[in-house]
């Protein structure tokens, strides 16, 4: 059970404080209401741009990570399809200077020309690092377009193209900023070493007087129903071909959220999961296989990747991944089973809870989704899962009308 | 609220509280428990750790066979049955084989202690190694081994590591294509039966320990034995290559892998802590000055560290980094730049302040909460250590001068050993 008290600031700031006396670190997460969901879709990658900007000082504080780091801080932050996310722990006697610092960035960070150049740079060899120059790298980049024709999450948080990136303009970035950073945006959590009050005076002060900006509605093309499978080869210079396959599946707050999240694990939790059994295990098809949800707040994916073994016909190998898929449509799962995947999940959450990090993230993501009390009940959410449920929501996921494949295929010679 | 002005507020002084809640016992087979007992969820973390490394193989890829073959079936379950059961009881297990030790950790909830308990020493003292199983899992590897060269990161990490210790010696020696052939159960069995020794295992418990835990270490690890079975020991001569720049060719590659450093002390040595701390000052923080200059300043990469590390037998230090081919050279030339001004100019007191309180930070939350504890210790232990080396590297921290740090720079940072090694 985590507790948790909740304030909203006049200028529209939700404030989410969990004091946990066990440590000596106080967790600070902010978390804006922007994403590259927001994005023009001719600039891609502005959201993730933008923050590696949010790290290049105000009129008021030259450098952001200087004074952290003499707090004895640390800090980083990620940007995701839906929101973009900064956190940092710091001693609790000095929690003070992150209210100075976030609070700085969030009135008016002090953007220039050459630090959007430096950045620009960064972000590109960013780019090539995770992207371009990995192998499966650009999968995602590929399997996105294919699964989405419309909403915006086509494109990937890194940019369709370097080419966007190089385009962006300090207007841009501005334009950007100005339009999803302000309180009304935001969640501030806090959790660890400090008391509701401390945290709420604190915010009070140095948050209270931002302006809570204008609020924009969002208005994000729906995605159309997919109504004809879709599929896309690509050829590549790699030793092992590997199979991508994307359904779409409803929002982060559906009815059916839990169920296909616990449909991917007894797919593919552990190394117990039916595919690993059967495609890894017994027929030896893949040296790897996956299956997960995405996790977006508007409609997303359910995923199934693997990476076959060598000499295997493509073909042969999805067939096989489809045939366990079909059986969750034609039979209920054991008793065992669902119980399997249900303490797997208590197990996980159990474990993320010992993180003030992850609880901050947590608690600020069902802030979000309108109930930041929600942490409490996902246990029981995912226990309340049925075998009709899944069977249920399987029938109606997995069809070949609904989904996209990708087949990324291996053109390396090797040995043997 | 009119008079309130953004100014910096003060930094009140810290330190980490490194005096842990530790209990330690042996069972009666003399095995050794360490317990710390912390923390607010109903959680449990465990790693068995053995002597069982990569520095114990003849030949390539057996530890970490040996040791990933644990979970892949034992005398009471197969592969499939004792995985299911793993995961039925939400344990989470991870194998590891590391260059001096090798075993497990594995988390789960409080509740379950006794039977995960029960299974992980099914996992570590009953495999049998089934060839049909093993056949799988090299053929796996190979395919992973296959893909993992294709990164340029990769390809110079290994050759670097090939460089600094040597082709013949385990922390150096590279795997290759026909060592996937090699493995048989016998040698798994042979190796296992050596080094994963119930006497002689390491088993650091933390989390919310119930209180039957002691009896439960007991009742599935205290009463187990092992054969009495000579290990002979040969120590192979860790001695680097006099080839100190190369760089392998990777058709295609849009960035350049930079690795550069050199063979040097591990954390026994009563300069590390100092060590440790001009590593920081060169690459070992955000904001470092090989970040801010390669990044920050010229946009050339996403990322540049630079690390210092410990292994038994030795230790090294290495900057890593991935760079647009067309600024593979000039980032080359800036490294080279960074470390000699490490060597002549002194640091200025106020950088020493930062890092000082940056690694106090990091100290902070080494030993925040039971998990993080229970690696902090491990890691002190593994060296023969004990918790007085976080006091010594806090002294440290406190007390560095500019003078201290020149002579460590001239001592340990010297440019004429190092290894210059770039895949791209």
């Amino acid at each position: 059970m985590i507790d948790f008290r909740s304030y909203r600031l006049d200028n529209g700031l939700r404030l989410l404080v969990h004091e946990d006396r066990s440590t000596p670190l106080v967790a600070m997460n902010v978390l804006y209401d922007a994403g590259s969901r927001d994005e023009d879709p001719s600039l891609t990658g502005m959201a993730h741009l933008v923050e590696h900007l949010m790290y290049c000082g105000t009129g008021n504080i030259p450098e952001y990570d200087l004074p952290l780091q003499l707090a004895g801080g640390e800090n980083n932050a990620f940007t995701n399809n839906d929101i973009t996310n900064y956190y940092l722990t710091l001693p609790s006697g000095n929690i003070e200077t992150a209210f100075w610092l976030e609070s700085d960035r969030m009135l008016a960070p002090d953007f220039t020309g050459r630090k959007l150049d430096v950045q620009k740079s960064v972000v590109i060899e960013e780019f090539k690092q995770r992207y371009l120059n990995q192998p499966y790298g650009d999968a995602m980049l590929r399997l996105r377009p294919l699964a989405y024709t419309t909403h915006p999450y086509r494109w990937p948080t890194i940019g369709i193209d370097p080419s966007h990136i190089e385009r962006i303009s300090l207007e841009n970035v501005q334009h950007f900023f100005s339009r999803h950073y302000n309180p009304g945006k935001a969640i501030l959590t806090l959790t660890g070493n400090i008391t509701p009050d401390r945290a709420y005076d604190l915010a009070q002060l140095w948050f209270g007087s931002i302006p809570s900006g204008e609020q924009h509605d969002r208005s994000l093309p729906s995605e159309p129903v997919q109504t004809e499978e879709r599929h896309m080869t690509v050829e590549r210079d790699l030793p092992a071909s590997a199979l991508y396959k994307a359904w779409h599946m409803g929002p982060r707050s559906g009815s059916d959220f839990h169920t296909m999240d616990l449909i991917t694990d007894l797919l593919a939790g552990g190394e117990s999961g039916r595919l690993y059994n059967r495609v890894v295990r017994d027929l030896n098809l893949f040296s790897e296989i996956n299956a997960y949800i995405t996790s977006d707040l508007d409609p997303g994916l359910v995923i199934v990747t693997g990476k076959l073994m060598k000499g295997v016909n493509i073909e042969k190998a999805e067939t096989a991944v489809i045939r366990v898929i079909d059986e969750l449509k034609d039979t209920v799962p054991m008793d065992d089973e669902i119980d399997k995947v249900k303490n797997r999940y208590e197990s996980s959450t159990v474990l993320s809870n010992t993180s003030i990090l992850n609880k901050a993230l947590n608690l600020s993501v069902f802030e979000l989704l309108g109930d930041a009390s929600r942490i409490n009940r996902e246990v029981e959410n995912y226990r309340a899962v049925s075998k009709p449920m899944i069977k249920d929501a399987a029938i109606r996921h997995f069809n070949p009308e609904n989904c996209s494949t990708l087949y990324y295929i291996a053109s390396k010679k090797t040995g043997k | 609220m009119s008079s309130f002005q953004r100014i910096q507020p003060p930094v009140h002084p810290f330190d980490a509280q490194i005096d842990i809640p530790l209990k330690s016992l042996a069972l009666n087979n003399g095995a050794r428990v360490f317990m710390i007992e912390a923390g607010t969820e109903d959680v449990i973390r465990i790693e068995c750790v053995f002597r069982a490394g990569i520095i114990k193989e003849n030949l390539p890829l057996l530890a970490s066979s040996a040791n990933m073959m644990l979970t892949e079936g034992s005398e009471k379950y197969t592969s499939e049955e004792l995985n299911a059961l793993l995961d039925y009881y939400g344990i989470f297990l991870n194998l590891q084989a590391e260059r001096d030790t090798a075993g497990l950790t594995a988390y789960f909830l409080s509740r379950y202690f006794d039977k995960s308990l029960e299974l992980i020493a099914e996992v570590l003292f009953s495999p049998v190694f089934p060839a049909k199983e093993l056949e799988k899992l090299m053929k796996k590897r190979l395919n992973w081994f296959r893909i993992n060269r294709e990164k340029v990161q990769n390809i110079a990490s290994d050759r670097f590591f090939e460089s600094v210790f040597g082709q013949n010696h385990p922390y150096g020696r590279q795997v290759s294509e026909p060592d996937f052939d090699g493995m048989t159960p016998s040698l798994l069995r042979d190796f296992h039966s050596r080094l994963y020794r119930p006497e002689e295992m390491a088993v650091i418990v933390s989390g919310k320990i119930p209180g039957s835990a002691s009896a439960s270490l007991e009742k599935h690890f205290g009463g187990l034995r092992s054969e009495k079975i000579q290990n002979i020991e040969t120590e192979s001569i860790l001695e680097g290559s006099p080839v100190r720049k190369e760089h392998i060719k990777k058709k295609g590659a849009v960035q350049t892998a930079i690795r550069i450093g050199a063979a040097t002390i591990n954390k026994r040595h009563p300069d590390y802590p100092g060590l440790k701390f001009l590593n920081v000052i060169l690459g070992g923080y955000f904001g470092s000055r090989l970040m801010k200059n390669i990044r920050e300043e010229k946009g050339y990469t996403y990322g540049i560290h630079s690390i210092v590390s410990s292994f038994d037998k030795s230790g090294f230090r290495m900057i890593s980094t991935e760079v647009g081919r067309e600024n593979a050279g000039k980032a080359v030339d800036e490294i080279k730049k960074e470390i000699n001004l490490l060597l002549t100019i002194p640091v200025q007191a106020d950088e020493i302040e930062v890092v000082s309180n940056y690694m106090a930070g990091e100290l902070v939350r080494l030993f925040d909460g039971p998990m993080a504890i229970a690696e902090s210790f491990k890691s002190a232990w593994e060296f023969g250590l004990d918790l007085s080396y976080f006091s010594t590297i806090m002294h440290t921290i406190r007390t560095i001068t500019p003078e201290e740090l020149l002579k460590l720079a001239n001592t340990y940072y010297t440019t004429g050993d190092i290894y210059e090694i770039t895949a791209g």
